[in-house]
């Protein structure tokens, strides 16, 4: 099915099934808010050249979203991190368009998962 | 997943909201009281508003990180022995080991584990009573710089000779006493008793290191090195008699019997250190001095005086406390004579 390989089934149903099908609706809606908020700061760090920070914001990325099944976002967003830990921002500017791009898919499923009966 | 039979004040600190949510959710269905902090900074204001048994620190936060919250809560006396849990991502091993390290308790990976996170929040929980049970208890027998004292050293069990005043004091005619009146009513009295001789004692720096039914034993000087312990303990001693008369008054009133005290002090060499195992350890101290200090107070029966005390405990008293030379004693133990002195109670010193 698609959409399939975007969130893991198996680690977004134990996370369903663990905290109630009712608060995951709100970690759902929390996440996709926070993530957006911590997506749009990434230019900003990476326009002043803040390898720390830019770093700090796709750990936080990659950190919620292996929580919720999102494997493949977070790995992307964990490469980023690295490159801001390593201080190597060089280059950097097409990842992160591919993270932006990768996150509306990510939002949009997790909001069909959301509004499963 | 049932609630946890001993829940605790926990406080989570993440910058992602995502993972507060998380984790608060988890451990609120362990039956856990949660708050939160977004980050360093903002746990700290927190942990000195109000109290909490446990916090689950992120490493990476903004403004203040897990680091530098450690840093602060290990140089904070009241703070330190708080239990740290730190929470990270599976790869920053390194970072969890310098936490570790820095005094953090133990760790958890993010994405959270549901029957870890229960098992590592109970064990800590319970780790923390007790050092708090242990604490209760050593508050209880010692004062606040002993206590501390004992904390800081790890409870090492070693001994070693020092320079210390020994103090034995029991309750005349206790076993008369406690035959003319009921159980609860001696408990009581012994309650009171105990309540009264402690703040003497601590009042003036010393440690009450026994205490067996009506008597006790005290020593000034150690653990803790304490200037003119000598002095310190008779100025106990007199406290305790006025205490005790204090107490005689009010026992008096509620037509309760009186009691009356006998204290013996010594001055010299112990042997001190911690006795027992390292889960029952208690400070000890023996030798000789102990020894006489438990003879002179045996011995204020024969000589009808409330205190006595040795001549090295005499010389190191200054001229505003009175004592009487009662000259040489045979002391049963010791072959040479004891030269021991009085000190007459109700003076002001």
């Amino acid at each position: 099915m698609e959409g399939q390989g975007i969130i893991d089934p198996k680690i977004y149903n134990e996370l369903k099934e663990l905290m109630g099908a009712d608060y995951v609706v709100e970690i759902i809606d929390t996440y996709i808010q926070e993530t957006e908020g911590l997506i749009q700061q990434l230019p900003q760090a990476l326009g002043a050249g803040d390898a720390a920070t830019f770093g700090r914001l796709a750990h936080s990325i990659k950190s919620s979203s292996a929580s919720l099944g999102a494997v493949n976002f977070s790995l992307q967003a964990r490469e980023l991190e690295m490159l801001g830990k390593a201080n190597d921002l060089a280059g950097v500017g097409a990842k992160l368009e591919k993270l932006t791009a990768a996150f509306l898919l990510v939002a949009s499923r997790l909001k069909e998962l959301r509004d499963e009966p | 997943m049932s609630p946890n039979p001993s829940p605790g004040r926990l406080l989570v600190v993440d910058d992602n909201k995502v993972n507060r949510l998380l984790l608060g959710r988890g451990l609120e269905q362990q039956g856990h009281r949660v708050a939160f902090a977004e980050n360093g900074r903002q746990a700290l204001e927190m942990l000195h508003q109000a109290e909490y048994d446990l916090v689950l620190l992120d490493i990476q936060m903004p403004e203040m990180d897990g680091y530098q919250v450690l840093d602060k809560l290990k140089s904070d006396l009241d703070l330190r022995d708080l239990p740290v849990i730190v929470t990270s991502a599976l790869e920053e091993l390194d970072s969890v080991v310098r936490c570790i390290e820095m005094g953090a308790e133990d760790y958890l990976t993010k994405p959270v584990n549901p029957v870890l996170l229960r098992a590592r929040i109970g064990a800590s929980l319970e780790k923390k009573r007790l050092r708090d049970q242990q604490r209760e208890l050593i508050r209880r027998f010692a004062t606040a710089e002993v206590a501390q004292d004992l904390e800081e050293s790890g409870f090492a069990l070693g001994g070693r000779f020092v320079e210390a005043t020994a103090m034995f004091s029991d309750i005349r005619g206790f076993t008369t006493l406690a035959e003319s009146q009921s159980p609860a009513d001696t408990i009581e009295l012994l309650n009171t008793y105990y309540t009264l001789m402690f703040e003497a004692i601590s009042g003036q720096g010393g440690v009450v290191n026994q205490m067996v039914g009506d008597g006790l034993m005290a020593i000034f000087g150690a653990p803790l090195p304490l200037e003119n312990h000598g002095e310190q303990a008779v100025r106990a001693a007199l406290e305790m008699t006025e205490m005790v008369d204090l107490f005689n008054l009010d026992q008096a009133a509620a037509g309760k019997p009186t009691i009356r005290i006998g204290i013996g002090i010594a001055t010299g060499q112990v042997i001190a250190g911690y006795t027992g195992t390292q889960r029952r350890a208690t400070y000890t101290c023996v030798g000789d001095t102990v020894n006489l200090a438990a003879r002179l107070e045996s011995h204020t029966k024969v000589a009808g005086v409330p205190i006595l005390i040795d001549e090295v405990t005499r010389q190191s008293l200054s001229e505003a406390i009175r004592a009487d030379d009662l000259g040489t004693v045979a002391i049963k133990g010791k072959v040479q004579e004891a030269r021991i002195f009085s000190i007459p109670i109700g003076q002001k010193v």
